[in-house]
């Protein structure tokens, strides 16, 4: 659940318009593309298939979301101890990503742009970053060189990806989202060839952590690299993959993807990091760290049936996690510091754990051993574009897990609706049962442009 | 009896050199209807019952036997999403997901009545066999069966016109026999390069009543490409190909 600090009443008053913007473009997209939709006649235009140098798009999307919230939870207490909101809790987000790209002979620039405001409890907030922002060139079709803010999107796993070095954690709840970059220099160089090995390619990347550059990817002062090799043998997509520097500790891995039937794919990462270092609280707040090897993997596979349903079924090793009994130890001390804050008024020991949820313990998924399962029906019914899946995310050390129902429907062009559901289940303890929420229900208005 | 035994070979000669031959008409098909590499831009147009429709434009690129790869130029919501074809495996590439995943056949990109093995279509050549032939006043009807099981339909009967040889009617069927779609082929045009051939695809399905689909061709040409155009790797770059 994004939390936002409080605005002042002159950035609100930006924000509104701002609100007001997106609501119109929203609202605009919607009327233009119901009367496209109701069009009689089809018919194919040249100008349908010239190519501009230039390129705009992106989208404009709004999110409201209903939060039913868990007082008694760890999680929620490390959050609010100080204050008391009302439950449910309302949070309105707003998006507008704009996209602009342009394309000279064997050169391209592109630069993605996303504004979120949000409005929370604690008023108006808002935050514009450049997602992507890079210049490649491609001076043959075996070479592309890039530099600038971009993603590299390593690995082949739906929910987690424990191989990608270089890129920043999907989210399981929403693996679907874009994310943000890191600033890389690096190039693809591409072999065809016949034979049971059909592709290699070779992908080097530099990373800086340095003059304010990627500040969130590790230690400052370092210029890391990463490279990925890429084979197509025997129909089985492999890559391997290596991050060495000083900003995180070393890490090598591999993945697979291949289709043993028409319908049915399987894949798998492994990924082993060398000396990383993890904190640990014990129930009475003793903080202490140690460095291990940790070994990450995940396998899964996607299923569709004869009948348009598909099955993703994965399961999660988090080398880096916390075992079911150092959860408790922690959400133990939340309690008792939370206790000591309204007992005696004595909130360091709480502000300590609300710290604590910003890094390690606040991840999407801390603990060790996941199971993530998704059932999505396309078009039941016979009804267009529409698609209702069911997700569940099992925590496989204490048993507690999430379960979200949504209704997609995306029948007017450029217009997605999707309706999501989010329930939490989970005995005092467990991670799902201390988080704090129970669950959320939101709707997400998404028009493209 | 030795002449008797040679007049009947030479007969049984001459009737095979004479007859029709179903396979080398399906070859005739495959190079009427595209060259064998090429490049060109569909509009895919799904139509609902009550005449709402929803409009999907696709530039595709192909090489060789088992070689495709695409990338949506509209709309918006679409854009950038690319596909590739290696024989039976496939890719789709979301710019905002990130990396390729693999689908299969018989998924559908788009929605609708055309699947992924209708849009990154290969030669009907080299997925299915002759194994029937009937000759028509104005039209072949062919019988094919799939060469493996992993090509999306198991059979085709295909309506071929006797005088440009191009398809003008296909029925994809189950192996059990239960039709799964019908492909019309309609709107006889000059491409240029020698191609005259039907520019418009309508497609129903029982499995979908009331709905249509549409596949309207347009700039259809010959091209070659490298073979590395058609990787995991490069599937974010395909449109760059356009010239």
């Amino acid at each position: 659940m994004p939390i936002s600090p409080g605005t002042p009443s002159s950035r609100s008053l930006l924000s509104r318009r701002g609100l007001a913007l997106l609501a119109g473009v929203l609202a605009l997209g919607l009327f233009t593309a119901a009367l496209a939709a109701r069009a009689e006649e089809y018919s194919f235009e040249p100008s349908e298939t010239e190519k501009k140098p230039y390129r705009f798009g992106g989208y404009a999307e709004m999110r409201p979301i209903l939060f039913d919230l868990d007082r008694g939870a760890a999680l929620y207490k490390a959050r609010f101890y100080d204050r008391r909101v009302s439950d449910p809790l309302s949070q309105q987000s707003f998006t507008l990503q704009l996209d602009a790209g342009f394309e000279w002979n064997a050169w391209k620039a592109f630069a993605r742009i996303q504004n979120l405001l949000d409005h929370t409890y604690d008023g108006w907030s808002e935050d514009t970053k450049p997602y992507e922002a890079y210049l490649a060139a491609k001076p043959s079709p075996s070479l592309a060189v890039t530099a600038g803010k971009f993603t590299a999107k390593w690995g082949k796993g739906y929910a987690w990806n424990p191989v990608a070095f270089v890129d920043r954690p999907k989210d399981p709840d929403d693996p679907e989202l874009n994310l943000e970059g890191f600033y890389m220099a690096g190039f693809d160089f591409i072999k065809s060839m016949d034979g049971p090995l059909r592709t290699v390619s070779f992908s080097p990347l530099l990373l800086p952590v340095d003059h304010g550059l990627n500040r969130d990817f590790g230690e400052s002062g370092h210029i890391n690299v990463a490279a990925k090799v890429y084979v197509l043998l025997y129909d089985t997509d492999i890559d391997v993959m290596v991050l060495k520097g000083d900003s995180r500790p070393d890490r090598f891995g591999f993945d697979f993807s291949r289709n043993i039937a028409t319908n049915l794919e399987i894949h798998g990462e492994s990924a082993w990091i060398d000396d990383v270092r993890l904190k640990k609280v014990n129930a009475a707040g003793a903080v202490s760290e140690s460095e291990i090897d940790a070994w990450s993997g995940l396998v899964g596979l996607r299923y569709l049936s004869r009948i348009d349903t598909t099955y993703i079924l994965e399961y999660y090793r988090n080398g880096t996690g916390y075992s079911g009994s150092e959860a408790r130890e922690f959400f133990t001390f939340v309690d008792r510091a939370y206790d000591a804050y309204v007992t005696a008024g004595n909130a360091a020991p709480i502000r300590k754990a609300a710290n604590l949820t910003q890094g390690a313990y606040g991840r999407s998924n801390p603990l060790r051993d996941y199971l993530y399962f998704r059932v999505s029906q396309k078009e039941p019914f016979d009804i267009l574009y529409f698609t209702p899946a069911v997700t569940t995310i099992l925590n496989l050390d204490d048993r507690s897990f999430s379960l979200s129902p949504e209704l997609l429907y995306t029948r007017i062009t450029n217009l997605e609706l999707r309706l999501k559901g989010v329930l939490l289940h989970g005995g005092r303890g467990s991670e799902y049962g201390e988080k704090p929420t129970d669950g959320r229900l939101e709707l997400r208005l998404r028009y493209s442009f | 009896m030795g002449k008797l035994l040679w007049i009947l070979m030479s007969l049984a000669w001459a009737a095979g050199a004479y007859a029709v031959d179903g396979a080398e008409i399906l070859q005739k098909v495959d190079r009427n209807l595209a060259p064998a590499s090429y490049e060109l831009y569909r509009k895919l147009i799904n139509i609902e019952p009550n005449g709402a429709k929803k409009e999907y434009v696709l530039y595709t690129v192909k090489k060789g036997k088992e070689m495709v790869a695409g990338v949506f130029l509209s709309p918006a919501s679409e854009k950038g999403r690319s596909t590739l074809r290696l024989g039976e495996n496939m890719w789709l590439y979301i710019p905002n997901v990130g990396k390729p995943v693999r689908i299969t056949s018989l998924q559908s990109v788009i929605g609708g009545v055309f699947n992924n093995a209708d849009i990154m279509q290969l030669d009907y050549s080299d997925e299915y066999d002759v194994v029937g032939l009937e000759e028509l006043d104005k039209e072949y009807v062919l019988d094919l069966k799939a060469k493996t099981r992993t090509v999306a339909y198991d059979r085709l009967k295909m309506w071929v016109d006797r005088e440009r040889v191009v398809p003008t009617r296909i029925e994809c069927k189950t192996e059990a026999d239960m039709l799964i779609k019908t492909l019309y082929f309609k709107d006889i045009q000059d491409f240029g390069g020698g191609f005259v051939r039907p520019a418009v695809i309508e497609t129903d399905s029982p499995l979908y009543k009331g709905y249509k689909s549409v596949m309207i061709f347009a700039k259809l040409k010959l091209r070659e490409f490298p073979d590395e155009v058609f990787t995991l790797t490069y599937m974010p770059h395909i449109e760059s190909l356009r010239q």
